[in-house]
């Protein structure tokens, strides 16, 4: 019996009462891909209830640690994961602000956090592809540059290119503006920038909303990432 | 005596000097994010974000409420503008059809070598940002930055140390004193800023350097832009300069959904010869019947087939599924009128997807080991095995949207979305027909698929014109 609930118009069986809840099936070691660009769409419910759990030897996949002091004092990111000592690795093309520094910059000094630095769109396209089921992509970017070292050059189309492996993740931690019940998910403004790809690259797929709709409560041209990507739903408070 | 050196404001006033009408301009973080502010709201150019954010000008408001910038900081989209995500701001940047990026370096080469801003403040972890797509994948590259160092020595300089961002990228500097540019017979100086002689700036420019003939003084006036005329009165006049031998994507499913009719109709009278044509089918809607009522015959690709234009597909389903009905292109292959490229759907799908996003090649697993990957590299990544496919790219692109605005925003009806979206993005001149045509700013940004950005021509189907013969 267990796909009557399918035949239902509202299928509620992926929002989660708690961002704790939503969050179980996250390991110690787990690769965890976390949204957000400059303080917007960062999920920030999520990110509170990972610092909670005390998961550790996390490897994070985002932007970097944005500044808080910008008048924002409760604002978090993957600065506090790494200041509660739960990030063994960051993978991310701006880390910490260069002018501001923080928690990453100290624990990277410290040597108690590994860092990978990938420029933006090249660790966008690994995640694409990563999520688009393609085993790697050979992109011009970072040609002749330090990001070449070690990889594999191939000349197409008289340009130089490098072999990027596809990246997974086990969990993504995503902020959208609205989901429906089945995990559609429309989001406001640039709220969008690294969510959508994210959502497609990892295993478990876990977004915070502000609104949680009905099916049919979001227009279907509207929806940016389908319900197919989403596993796991929970209301921001 | 010396002038004075600019301020930031100042760089950024001659930055948008060098806009042009209804370019796309990617700007960095830090100083280049004053740049709108510059400009008038409407001056037809297109910011864009690393942030997501298309069409967009300064703010000047504290705290970011719908947008930010690449700094973080708050940003307005304009009207015709829109939002997307970092994966596609990164694949604008790389396909081309970004035509001028403003980053700031903190050290320049002579050959337009170039450091981030960022990188050199994170000595040992050399952080970029997005600064190696921007050096990649711009047609110009502004350095806008200080011509020397708090302790006077230059950031301009023969051979960079630090690890570079960008290899021979940057094209034009904006500095506090001077312009230069960047060419084969290496640094030019083209501007001085007010009260500064050639001399001067030389002496604080640690690269040799060449005083143009025109030099002159540095002045401020930013034009005021007004964005290409991108509607075309008809099909025909939308697709005249499409020359034989040309490689045309044309949307569509299968079926009428999405099929650009009317530019098909244009491109038939126009006439070129020995197309390529990249499509899904390669033309079965009146062989199969989708609806189509009794007696009438659905426009589709086989008009350009019939008119003796197409030399060569690359499709999916390019024949007939019923042996006895063949379609047009198929009776036109066995005569050895054309050939045939054969690719898997969703194969033919990333191959324009990485065409468009300027990636080169990519490793699916989609065919491996069966005949369609005969004669292809494979390798065995984690296990799987993989086969290497190409990205692809047209001249030209016959597609079809519901609504678009005047800068070329398209919104799609349904499942006529298909194709289009991935095939707008992969063709060097897209042309798109649509029901209506509305304002600039009448579609909601969050509900633009296609920015205009990707849309060189937009055509109206006539309100009394039939999909059908």
């Amino acid at each position: 019996m267990a796909n009557v609930s399918s035949n239902q118009t509202s299928d509620s069986r992926k929002v989660y009462p708690s961002a704790a809840a939503a969050l179980d099936t996250l390991r110690e070691g787990s690769v965890v891909a976390i949204g957000g660009f400059g303080g917007q769409g960062v999920p920030e419910t999520l990110v509170r209830a990972l610092v909670t759990s005390g998961s550790k030897g996390l490897t994070c996949v985002c932007q970097g640690a944005w500044p808080r002091q910008d008048g924002s004092p409760d604002r978090v990111d993957v600065a506090d994961l790494v200041e509660a000592g739960l990030v063994k690795k960051l993978i991310a093309p701006l880390p910490f602000h260069p002018e501001h520094g923080g928690p990453v910059k100290d624990h990277w000094e410290a040597g108690t956090l590994e860092i990978e630095v990938v420029p933006t769109g090249i660790l966008a396209e690994r995640l694409r592809a990563g999520g688009a089921g393609l085993g790697g992509v050979f992109l011009p970017t970072g040609a002749g540059t330090r990001f070449a070292n070690g990889m594999e050059v191939r000349e197409i189309d008289g340009r130089d290119h490098l072999f990027q492996p596809a990246l997974k993740a086990d969990i993504a931690l995503l902020r959208a503006h609205g989901a429906d019940t089945l995990g559609n998910l429309i989001y406001r403004g640039t709220q969008r920038n690294w969510n959508p790809v994210m959502a497609m690259a990892a295993a478990v797929t876990v977004v915070e909303v502000d609104q949680v709709h009905e099916p049919g409560g979001i227009d279907p041209e509207l929806v940016i990432t389908p319900a197919i990507f989403v596993d796991r739903i929970v209301q921001t408070v | 005596m010396t002038g004075a050196r600019l301020d930031y404001p100042s760089m950024a006033r001659r930055v948008a000097g060098e806009l042009k009408a209804g370019e796309v301009v990617a700007l960095g973080p830090g100083v280049p994010g004053l740049v709108p502010g510059q400009t008038a709201a409407n001056n037809g150019v297109w910011f864009v974000s690393e942030s997501g954010a298309v069409g967009y000008h300064s703010s000047g408001a504290a705290a970011a409420d719908l947008a930010v910038d690449s700094s973080g900081a708050a940003a307005v989209i304009l009207p015709g503008g829109s939002f997307t995500g970092v994966v596609d701001v990164a694949a604008m940047l790389r396909g081309g059809r970004v035509g001028m990026a403003v980053l700031q370096p903190a050290q320049l080469s002579a050959q337009g070598d170039m450091v981030h801003w960022t990188t050199v403040l994170t000595p040992g972890m050399f952080t970029p940002g997005s600064a190696v797509d921007l050096a990649a994948g711009a047609g110009r590259v502004v350095a806008m930055m200080r011509h020397t160092r708090p302790d006077g020595s230059p950031n301009i300089v023969e051979q960079i140390r630090l690890p570079v961002d960008g290899v021979q990228c940057v094209t034009t500097i904006v500095t506090d004193i001077a312009l230069l540019t960047v060419g084969q017979e290496g640094l030019e100086l083209r501007e001085v800023a007010p009260g500064w002689t050639s001399d001067e700036v030389t002496a604080l420019t640690g690269a040799t350097l060449t005083v143009s003939d025109g030099l002159k003084e540095m002045t401020f006036e930013v034009p005021l832009l007004s964005p290409p005329d991108k509607i075309y009165a008809t099909a025909l006049e939308a697709v005249q300069d499409v020359p034989d031998g040309a490689v045309v994507n044309v949307d569509g499913f299968a079926g009428p959904g999405g099929m650009a009719h009317y530019l098909l109709t244009g491109l038939r009278d126009h006439g070129a010869k020995g197309l390529t044509m990249i499509s899904n089918t390669a033309g079965i809607a009146r062989v199969v019947n989708f609806g189509t009522p009794e007696g009438l015959v659905p426009i589709d690709h086989s008009i350009l087939v019939e008119n003796g234009q197409v030399a060569k597909s690359i499709a999916s389903y390019p024949v007939s599924p019923s042996a006895s009905r063949p379609s047009a292109f198929e009776e036109a292959y066995q005569r050895g009128e054309a050939t045939l490229e054969v690719v898997p759907q969703g194969t033919l799908a990333e191959r324009l997807r990485c065409g468009g996003a300027g990636v080169g090649a990519f490793y699916t697993p989609t065919g491996a080991g069966t005949l369609l990957a005969d004669g292809k590299e494979t390798r065995v990544i984690d296990g799987k095995e993989y086969v290497l496919e190409m990205g692809i790219k047209a001249d030209y692109c016959m597609m079809r949207g519901h609504k678009a605005d005047t800068l070329g925003n398209v919104v799609y009806k349904g499942t006529s979305r298909n194709f289009n979206p991935v095939m707008a993005t992969a063709a060097r001149v897209t042309v798109v027909e649509v029901d209506e045509i509305v304002e600039a700013g009448a579609l909601d940004p969050e509900e633009i698929v296609t920015p205009g950005i990707f849309i060189d021509r937009i055509v109206k189907r006539p309100d009394d014109f039939s999909g059908y013969l």
